[in-house]
């Protein structure tokens, strides 16, 4: 019997995946042993030069900068997240309402909230603007177009990655544990990470995951709020697609990175004993 | 520390609010670039008269809503699948799907369709774009419910089942019903990241099927544009209030 | 159910949307259609017509490259009218189909990347210069001033590489589509040199700093800047002095288009001087179409920015493709410059 019901549960994800996923993957795998033709576009002869062309230490510096940004932002996105899924969850009655208040403003576009920040942090933007009229500073702070700009842009575009399954798990603790922890005289950060972080581990687990992976792939945050100075590795595939138009070796740069990040999260899998998903 | 909590989540609530509140400010701005001038609706005037903003407004919400409800559905049911049992082919590929680029994905979607439609009488559209939307958020609906699965006792299905209930009867009576805050969850998720993809979608969607974010990307790649600005807060408050509703009506 | 009703609404909706009339898709820039000009062509002729717009070439070409993206009509840059033909993307010209050739510019009627308009028909054309606030004294006239420490930190450059790459290549004297690696080095220490002064890599988002002052000069393209000018009176455009990039956005007919006889009377409609001149008012861009330019008022017939004088035009160079070992080269020193 079970084995029916599995095979029921996990065939539309399968169909889905291997026709719409897996095989278009297949063909962006051909492209990347492919040549680029002239004038772009791809063919023959097949090649394995497009990979030889990322042992460049140009890339490694590309992919070093990529992920320490993609962790700090991971970082400071559990900082943030985690308090606001955590209250969100224990908040008896308006759950939801508070829940569609942190994706409220993911319903306008990417691009108008990342212009947005352009506005609040340029020179005459309104924090340097209010800094200067407190008095707090003479000349206004390089606060846009360098690298923490674009981790308070990452921070703030993914921050409901790690919300949603946070809460998701962080709403199942049940309130009576954290009582009785009370009642025994635990104090709050005792409880805090005694119980209430370890219980829930695979939300967080989830959260990172979920922000840490788009972040490594971000491009239009590095190029807006970054100022296009310090690429990142989603702005190289992008590149490659787009400006260079230079696809095989797009789909070389962006296989190796998919890898990279896949033997992480096995690595991550196994020391979780295989349950990272 | 309830108190520092809530004041914790107030602040990050207003980190995010934050550039919603200066979006619209600027949308009643008189002048086309981000320097106050003054107090105008001709922005939304200009707003009224846009067809495409409305068109491309409605396309996203047939796409996300469509996608919203495969996506969920088909995610919930495998993350419970592989609740039960591993199935490493296939939680790879979710993975794979969550670590690829979404120009990557997009192309290679592209390029998937062309080569289908060259034997198939069918062309890129709204269900090229709807079919591209569930693909790449069911890893995320996955990863969302199996988050809350492993917090769950696996014994309590057994019991049901002890008493007499089928295999899909312990689903949809006991676990289904303490599942359905991540349900909701990652509904909210799909939906958001479906009625804002842009890179994906403009390179799926066909002649017919433009969306509001490509609309958008049109009209403000150029650098801010206020009626942009002025849709985008027109979306907000509706929506809002259309929470605010729900809820009151929730409420008894 | 609800899935069910949704996938009626679905059918339904997709129903209604085929109209009998016979319909042309034009994918087009934004801002170069007038409020009328695509109503009026439907109403003349009783057609449909699909007018869609992107906003930049490789958006464009992702789609149509497949060769089966439904678009008849598109508005490549010209340097991609080689690539897109030798790619077998583009449908020829049937000249005899458009009279109206002949209120071309005479430069755009046998324009060095099709000398016989065998595949595209001309549009509107645009250059690269810089777009500076007249508070700066003295005001930029030379890409050179670009690399003044004076403007030190508060300048952009185009997040284009042609472009930037190509007002190094300037600065120093040299071709701007060079091909030659010690040129295109040269050029590479030239861009890391400026890195420190520029502020930013940012394209058309620059121009709204500009106009708040967060930056005194940006490299801009000329419509762009005169667009911002035209609500911004303090800003002002300079074509520099050692040359700048040109370019033309062409119409072009798919392969993949079934609809070559509309097609060609669209595109003999955007060349009627009414429609150009109708385009060029509204939306401030410098047509290709001589007749329409003599239709506009004098103080847009005379723009020093759309239309420079003769003296200036000869300074600037087309923008070409270029061959994949230059491409690459480029390429790298683009990722050079922006990561280092």
């Amino acid at each position: 019997m079970w084995t029916k019901v599995r095979f029921w549960t996990l065939a539309p994800s399968r169909l889905l995946m291997g026709l719409l996923f897996a095989a278009p993957l297949c063909i962006v795998a051909a492209y990347s042993l492919l040549t680029r033709g002239a004038y772009g576009g791809q063919s023959p002869p097949w090649t394995f030069e497009s990979y030889a062309r990322l042992l460049d230490p140009l890339y490694a510096a590309i992919l070093f900068r990529s992920l320490w940004i993609a962790a700090l932002s991971t970082a400071l996105c559990l900082l943030l997240g985690f308090p606001l899924a955590l209250f969100i969850s224990r908040s008896a009655k308006r759950k939801n309402l508070y829940l569609q208040l942190v994706m409220l403003p993911f319903w306008t576009s990417f691009l108008v909230r990342t212009y947005a920040w352009m506005f609040l942090l340029r020179d005459t933007g309104l924090i340097n603007t209010i800094l200067q009229s407190l008095g707090l500073i003479r000349e206004p702070l390089p606060l846009l177009y360098n690298e923490w700009a674009v981790v308070v842009g990452l921070v703030y575009g993914y921050l409901p990655f790690m919300v949603l399954p946070l809460f998701a798990t962080l709403e199942r603790i049940d309130p009576n544990l954290l009582e009785a922890a009370a009642d025994l005289g635990a104090r709050d950060t005792d409880t805090l990470f005694r119980i209430i972080v370890p219980l829930a581990m695979p939300g967080i687990v989830a959260g990172c995951v979920l922000v840490f992976i788009p972040c490594l792939g971000a491009y239009l945050t590095p190029d807006l709020l970054g100022g296009g100075k310090s690429m990142m590795a989603g702005n190289l595939v992008q590149n490659q697609f787009t400006n260079a138009r230079d696809w095989p070796f797009g789909s070389a740069a962006s296989l190796t990175l998919m890898a990279m990040v896949m033997l992480a999260l096995a690595w991550l899998a196994r020391r979780q004993k295989g349950d990272l998903l | 520390m309830s108190r520092a909590l809530a004041l914790t989540a107030a602040a990050v609530l207003a980190f995010l609010h934050l550039p919603l509140a200066v979006l619209t400010v600027f949308s009643f701005n008189a002048s086309r670039f981000t320097v106050w001038e003054g107090f105008s609706f001709k922005w939304y005037a200009a707003l009224a008269q846009d067809t495409r903003l409305i068109e491309g407004a409605w396309n996203s919400l047939l796409i996300a809503a469509a996608a919203t409800i495969f996506a969920t559905a088909a995610g919930t049911l495998c993350a419970y699948g592989l609740w039960k049992r591993r199935a490493p082919l296939l939680t790879g590929t979710l993975y794979l799907s969550l670590v690829t680029p979404e120009i990557v994905t997009g192309v290679s979607l592209l390029a998937f369709y062309q080569f289908l439609f060259r034997y198939l009488d069918i062309r890129l559209g709204m269900h090229t774009v709807i079919l591209a939307h569930v693909t790449f958020s069911v890893a995320f609906v996955v990863v969302v419910v199996l988050a809350r699965l492993r917090t769950m006792d696996a014994t309590l299905e057994e019991a049901a089942m002890d008493l007499g209930a089928t295999e899909w009867g312990a689903f949809f009576r006991v676990t289904l019903p303490a599942l359905l805050p991540a349900v909701a969850a990652s509904a909210l998720l799909v939906f958001t990241l479906s009625f804002d993809d842009y890179v994906i979608t403009s390179l799926v969607a066909g002649v017919d099927s433009e969306t509001l974010p490509m609309v958008i990307y049109a009209m403000a790649r150029r650098g801010v544009n206020p009626a942009v600005n002025a849709i985008s807060a027109l979306i907000v408050v509706g929506l809002g209030f259309f929470i605010l509703a729900a809820e009151r009506l929730r409420e008894p | 159910m609800k899935r069910r009703h949704l996938l009626a609404a679905f059918a339904s909706l997709a129903a209604c949307r085929r109209s009998l009339k016979p319909r042309l898709n034009v994918f087009n820039w934004s801002d170069y259609a007038a409020r009328d000009t695509v109503p009026a062509f439907e109403r003349r002729h009783g057609v449909e017509l699909r007018y869609a717009v992107y906003e930049s070439n490789e958006e464009m070409l992702a789609k149509v490259f497949s060769g089966n993206s439904g678009w008849d009509i598109v508005f490549p840059a010209s340097s991609l009218i080689g690539p897109m033909r030798e790619n077998g993307l583009l449908s020829p010209i049937d000249r005899s189909q458009l009279p109206n050739l002949a209120n071309l510019d005479p430069r755009f009627r046998h324009p060095p990347w099709d000398p016989q308009l065998e595949w595209c028909v001309p549009y509107m054309w645009g250059a690269s210069g810089i777009l500076y606030t007249r508070k700066l004294n003295p005001p930029p006239r030379r890409w050179a001033d670009l690399w003044d420490p004076r403007l030190g930190g508060r300048i952009t450059m185009l997040d284009d590489p042609p472009d930037a790459i190509g007002a190094a290549l300037k600065k120093l004297g040299f071709p701007l589509n060079s091909t030659n690696p010690a040129e295109l080095d040269a050029a590479r220490a030239e861009l890391l040199k400026q890195k420190p002064l520029v502020r930013a890599y940012l394209n058309a988002e620059a121009r709204d700093q500009v106009v708040s002052g967060d930056l005194l000069a940006a490299q801009m393209w000329a419509t762009t800047a005169r667009q911002a000018m035209d609500a911004a009176p303090h800003l002002a455009f300079a074509y520099p002095e050692e040359g700048f990039s040109l370019y033309a956005d062409c119409a072009v007919v798919l392969k993949e288009s079934r609809r070559h006889e509309l097609a060609h009377r669209f595109m003999n409609y955007l060349l009627e001087p009414e429609t150009a001149a109708a385009v060029v008012t509204e939306c401030l861009t410098a047509t290709a179409n001589a007749a329409a330019q003599r239709l506009l008022p004098p103080s847009l017939r005379d723009d020093p920015v759309l239309y420079p004088s003769p003296e200036v035009m000869n300074r600037g160079e087309w923008l070409q493709a270029l061959p994949p070992a230059a491409q690459r080269l480029r390429d790298r020193i683009w990722t050079i410059v922006k990561s280092s």
